[in-house]
C-alpha cells in the first residue's frame, strides 16, 4: 500500500514547462547592464616556464576595458581540497609556469566577445618549453619531469584500504586470476557550457557571481580562497544549468577571471567557455591503469581480492582524489570481498586535469571487476547470475573501518533479473549475446574535504498567510530533477499540493548551506533537511489545531491532503489553510518558519545509504564490421522509496546514455598533450536515434537514512552499462576487452585475431 | 599495551603497519624528509605498493616500529 499523496507518484518537473518553453534563464543566457565580455588566453605548451607576458598592445585595441595576468591576482592557491592545503594547486592565472595546454595565463574585458578574442591575439606571452609527461606509468618514474616541484614522482596523492587477510586468503582459494585494464577518460560534455557573470559593487566590497555550477557553496568558498575576501561578501546564485554530470565542482577559470576583470573595470563581466575550451580545458573522467586479482572457492565464492590502482590526474587535484579512493570503493561493491587489499595512485601529468563524472569512481571500476567476474564464473563453470548472487550483499554487511549497508535490495534484483530474462530473451539470434553486471552507488559522500563547518544540508520553510509556501534550499538541480524532488518531499510532509509551494533555490545570500549535487547526495541530504524544516513548520500547526480540537492527547493528528486531522478519525479535523491562518494569528503575525539540517553520522567512511541493482544488455554484432548493436537493456533497481518514478526513469535513460558513451565510442585522444577532438563534430556521443529500448524495474525497499526510506537513484546504472555490454558481446562473438571504447575497428580487430588464433590452433 | 605515534605529527596508532599507511597517505614534504633520513624514499615505497602485495607498507613498518616513538 502507498501511504503517500505525493511521494512516489510520477511528476512532472516543477520547472519543466520553463525549461521546454525557453522561460528558464541559464548563465548562458543572461545579459547585466553595462556587462563586459571577457575571454582567456590560453597555453599552446603542455610544460612550459613563463619567461614574460606583454599586454600592452592588447590594452591600446579600442574597447578594451582590462588585461590581466597572474601579477594581478591576489597570488596563492586555491582547490576543493581546503582540508588539506597542499592538493588547493590551482591557480587563477599562472604566474610561473604552464601544465596543461589550455592552462590560461592572461584574461581580457572588452565591450564585445570579438573584441576580446582580437585583444587575445595581441598578447604576446614568451614560453620556455619544459620537457612534458603524459602517461601515468612515465609520470612515476625517477626521471619523469615534475609537474609540480613538491611532488615527487609526480604522486598527487594515494589510497589504502585493507581488511582481513589478503594474503592468507588468496592461499587458501581454489581459484585466482589476475586482470589488467586501461580504462580511457570521457568528457562530461554538458549541452550548457561553462559560463559565469560577477558583478563586483567597489562601494561595499561584495562580489556576486552568476554561475553554471554543481555547488554554489563550493564556488563560493573558491572565490573567498583565490580572491583573498571573505566567504560572507560573495554571493553565488545559481540560475538554471544545463548539465553539468561532474565537470562543475570545481572553481573554474570563467567565475574567477570574471571577479577579478569586474573588479578591475568596476563593471559585470561575462565570460563563457568555447565547445574547444570545454572540450580541452575543463574537468573529465579520471582514465586509469587498474589491475584487479580475486581468489575463489571452487563455487565461486568470493575470498580475497586486491587491487592496483593508477589514475591520470592530469595538472590539478580537483576531485579526482576522492576518485581515487571511491574507485577502490566501487569495486568492492555489491559482493561480500572477506578479505580486501587496495592502493591507489592518483599521478600528475601536463594534460587537462581529470576529477569526477558521473559514476564518481565506480564506472572504470566497475567495469575492471564485473568482467573480470565473468571471466572468472566462466573459467569455474558458473552461470553469470549465479556468481554475482553467491556473493551478494545483504542488509547488514559491513566492510571493516569502510562502510555499512542499511538497506540491500541486490539478491530481490538479481532474481527479478534472471526471471524477466528467461521471459524476454529465451531466444538469441545469430552473433547476439546477453551480458550482465551488478552495480552499488551511494547517496552522497561522508566527506568533507571542502571543511565546512556547516551541516552538509540545510533548508528553510516559511509559510505564508495564505497557505503558500516558501521553500528556501542551496540545493542543486543541475538537470537531474532535484528541484522537483525537494518540493515534492517538502510539500508530502506538509499535507499539501506541489502548487502550493514556491521554491528559492541555490543562492548562498538566501539559503542555508548544502555542499552541492554531486555523488548522488542531493535526495537523501537535502531531501533529509527538507524534510527536517516542514517537519518543524507541521508541528506547529498540529499544535494548533490540536487546541482546536482539544482532544485527547493520546490522538495522534496527521497533516495531508491539506487537511489536518485525528488519524484514527480522519473526519475530525481542519482545513489546512484553516489552522495556517490560526496558527500565525494567534502568534503576533509571526509567519510560520521551520529549519532543517542534515549531515550524516556515524555511517562510516564512505555514504548514508547504497542503491543496488543489476543491468542486463542484449547485443548483436555485425562480424563484417565490428560494428555493436544495443538492442535492449534491463535494469532492475534498488533505490529505496523512489520519490518521483518518473524521474528516475530519466535518470536512469540518461546514465545509460552516458555508460553507453564510455563502452562504445567516447573518447579524449591526445598528442603530444594536445585533445585531438574538441568539438561535437568529432566526439562523438551516443544519440537518441541510438539509444536501445530500456525495461526498468523497481525493487523497493527501504532505507532507514533516507526521507521516506529513499536513497540515491539512477546514477548508479551508469556504471554497469559498458561491462554489460562488453559481457554481451563476448557471450555473442567471443572476444574480451581489458579496455573501454569498443569501436567497430578495435572489435573487428579483436575478431580477426580470435579468428585468427583459431586457424592457427587447428593447423596443430 | 604500546602504541606508536608518527615521528612527524601527532597520529598515533596501534599498529605499525596502520601508521605506515598514514605516513605514505602524507604528501607533505615533513614525512617525506623523514623517510629521508632513514635511508628511504618515499617515490619507491609508493611505487613498490602499485605492484601486488605489500612490499612499500611492509618496509616501512618494520622501520616504524623501531624508530617511531612508544606511547601508552
Amino acid at each position: 500500500m502507498n501511504e503517500y499523496s505525493i511521494i512516489g507518484k510520477p511528476t512532472t518537473n516543477v520547472d519543466g514547462v520553463a525549461k521546454v518553453t525557453g522561460e528558464a534563464v541559464y548563465t548562458f543566457d543572461m545579459t547585466l547592464p553595462n556587462m563586459l565580455h571577457g575571454k582567456l588566453l590560453r597555453s599552446p605548451h603542455p610544460h612550459a616556464r613563463i619567461v614574460s607576458i606583454d599586454t600592452s598592445e592588447a590594452e591600446k585595441l579600442p574597447g578594451v576595458k582590462a588585461v590581466i595576468t597572474g601579477k594581478d591576482t591576489p597570488g596563492g592557491k586555491y582547490g576543493l581540497w581546503r582540508r588539506f592545503r597542499e592538493l588547493a594547486d590551482q591557480e587563477i592565472l599562472a604566474t610561473t609556469k604552464v601544465r596543461f595546454i589550455g592552462d590560461p595565463v592572461a584574461a581580457v574585458a572588452a565591450t564585445s566577445e570579438d573584441i576580446a578574442e582580437k585583444a587575445l591575439d595581441l598578447i604576446n606571452v614568451e614560453y620556455e618549453p619544459l620537457p612534458a609527461v603524459f602517461e601515468p606509468l612515465e609520470a612515476i618514474k625517477d626521471d619523469a619531469p615534475l609537474v609540480h616541484d613538491d611532488f615527487e614522482n609526480n604522486i598527487n596523492a594515494t589510497r589504502h584500504i585493507e581488511w582481513g587477510n589478503v594474503d592468507k586468503a588468496f592461499k587458501n582459494a581454489d581459484y585466482v586470476r589476475e586482470d589488467r585494464f586501461n580504462l580511457l577518460s570521457q568528457h562530461p560534455a554538458p549541452m550548457e557550457v561553462h559560463s559565469s557573470i560577477a558583478s563586483y559593487e567597489k562601494g561595499s566590497g561584495r562580489l556576486t557571481v552568476w554561475s553554471s555550477t554543481q555547488s554554489p557553496y563550493f564556488l563560493q568558498l573558491g572565490l573567498a580562497d583565490a580572491l583573498k575576501m571573505r566567504e560572507g561578501n560573495i554571493r553565488v546564485i545559481k540560475p538554471h544549468v544545463g548539465g553539468a554530470f561532474g565537470g562543475k565542482n570545481s572553481t573554474m577559470p570563467d567565475s574567477v577571471n570574471a571577479a577579478i576583470l569586474s573588479m578591475k573595470t568596476g563593471r559585470p563581466v561575462k565570460i563563457v567557455f568555447n565547445r574547444e575550451e570545454e572540450f580541452s580545458a575543463t574537468e573529465k573522467r579520471t582514465a586509469m591503469h587498474l589491475a584487479i586479482k580475486i581468489g575463489l572457492k571452487k563455487d565461486g565464492t568470493l575470498l580475497a581480492k586486491e587491487v592496483k590502482i593508477i589514475t591520470d590526474g592530469g595538472a590539478y587535484t580537483g576531485l579526482g582524489a576522492t576518485t581515487l579512493y571511491l574507485a577502490g570503493t566501487w569495486i568492492t561493491f555489491p559482493y561480500k570481498t572477506p578479505n580486501y587489499r587496495y592502493d591507489g595512485f592518483r599521478t600528475y601529468t601536463n594534460k587537462m586535469w581529470s576529477s569526477s563524472v558521473r559514476g564518481f569512481g565506480a564506472v572504470s571500476a566497475v567495469y575492471a571487476a564485473e568482467t573480470q567476474i565473468d571471466r572468472a564464473a566462466r573459467d569455474l563453470g558458473i552461470d553469470p547470475i549465479e556468481i554475482r548472487r553467491r556473493n551478494a550483499m545483504t542488509t547488514g554487511y559491513e566492510a571493516p573501518g569502510q562502510y555499512k549497508v542499511e538497506s540491500c535490495g541486490i539478491l530481490p534484483c538479481i532474481d527479478k533479473m534472471e526471471q524477466r530474462v528467461k521471459e524476454k530473451w529465451a531466444n538469441l539470434d545469430k552473433d547476439e549475446g546477453i551480458g550482465f553486471a551488478a552495480f552499488a552507488y551511494m547517496s552522497g559522500g561522508i566527506f568533507n574535504w571542502i571543511d565546512t563547518p556547516y551541516a552538509f544540508s540545510g533548508a528553510m520553510v516559511k509559510v505564508n498567510i495564505d497557505g503558500t509556501v516558501d521553500l528556501f534550499t542551496q540545493a542543486s538541480d543541475i538537470g537531474q530533477g532535484h528541484n522537483t524532488v525537494s518540493v515534492m518531499i517538502c510539500a508530502e510532509e506538509l499535507g499539501i499540493g506541489i502548487e502550493d509551494i514556491r521554491l528559492h533555490p541555490a543562492d548562498t545570500a538566501t539559503t542555508l548551506t548544502d555542499l552541492g549535487a554531486w555523488g548522488s547526495r542531493e535526495t537523501l541530504m537535502n531531501g533529509n533537511a527538507v524534510k527536517a524544516a516542514a517537519a518543524e513548520v507541521k508541528k506547529k500547526l498540529i499544535e494548533v489545531a490540536r487546541m482546536k480540537l482539544g482532544e485527547n492527547i493520546v490522538y495522534d493528528l496527521d497533516a495531508k491532503d491539506k487537511r489536518i486531522y485525528i488519524a484514527l478519525r480522519p473526519e475530525r479535523g481542519f482545513s489546512y489553510y484553516d489552522i495556517v491562518k490560526d496558527a500565525i494569528k494567534g502568534n503576533d503575525g509571526e509567519p510560520l518558519i521551520g529549519i532543517g539540517h542534515y549531515t550524516p553520522h556515524r555511517k562510516g567512511m564512505v555514504s548514508p545509504a547504497y542503491a543496488m541493482g543489476i543491468m542486463g544488455v542484449r547485443a548483436k554484432v555485425d562480424r563484417e564490421t565490428g560494428q555493436v548493436e544495443v538492442k535492449e537493456v534491463i535494469v532492475v533497481h534498488d533505490c529505496g522509496q523512489t520519490i518521483n518514478p518518473l524521474g528516475a526513469r530519466g535518470q536512469v535513460e540518461g546514465s545509460i546514455q552516458m555508460g553507453l558513451g564510455f563502452g562504445l565510442c567516447e573518447d579524449l585522444p591526445t598528442e603530444n598533450g594536445l585533445i585531438l577532438n574538441p568539438s561535437f563534430v568529432d566526439y562523438k556521443l551516443i544519440r537518441i536515434r541510438e539509444m536501445p529500448q530500456i525495461e526498468l524495474f523497481d525493487v523497493p525497499t527501504y532505507d532507514p537514512e533516507g526521507p521516506y526510506g529513499a536513497k540515491e537513484s539512477a546514477e548508479a546504472t551508469t556504471a554497469p552499462t559498458a561491462p554489460a555490454l562488453a559481457n554481451a558481446i563476448y557471450n555473442a562473438v567471443g572476444v574480451e576487452f581489458d579496455s573501454n571504447v569498443l569501436r567497430l575497428e578495435k572489435v573487428l580487430k579483436a575478431l580477426k585475431e580470435k579468428e585468427a588464433k583459431e586457424k592457427g590452433k587447428g593447423r596443430r | 599495551m604500546s602504541n606508536y605515534r608518527c615521528p612527524c605529527c601527532r597520529k598515533i596508532s596501534s599498529d605499525p603497519h596502520d601508521l605506515a599507511r598514514h605516513f605514505l597517505g602524507q604528501t607533505d614534504s615533513k614525512h617525506k624528509d623523514w623517510l629521508k633520513t632513514k635511508g628511504l624514499s618515499y617515490a619507491q615505497l609508493i611505487t613498490s605498493q602499485t605492484e601486488f602485495g605489500n612490499k612499500g607498507y611492509d618496509t616501512l613498518a618494520e622501520v616504524l616500529k623501531k624508530e617511531a616513538p612508544k606511547v601508552e
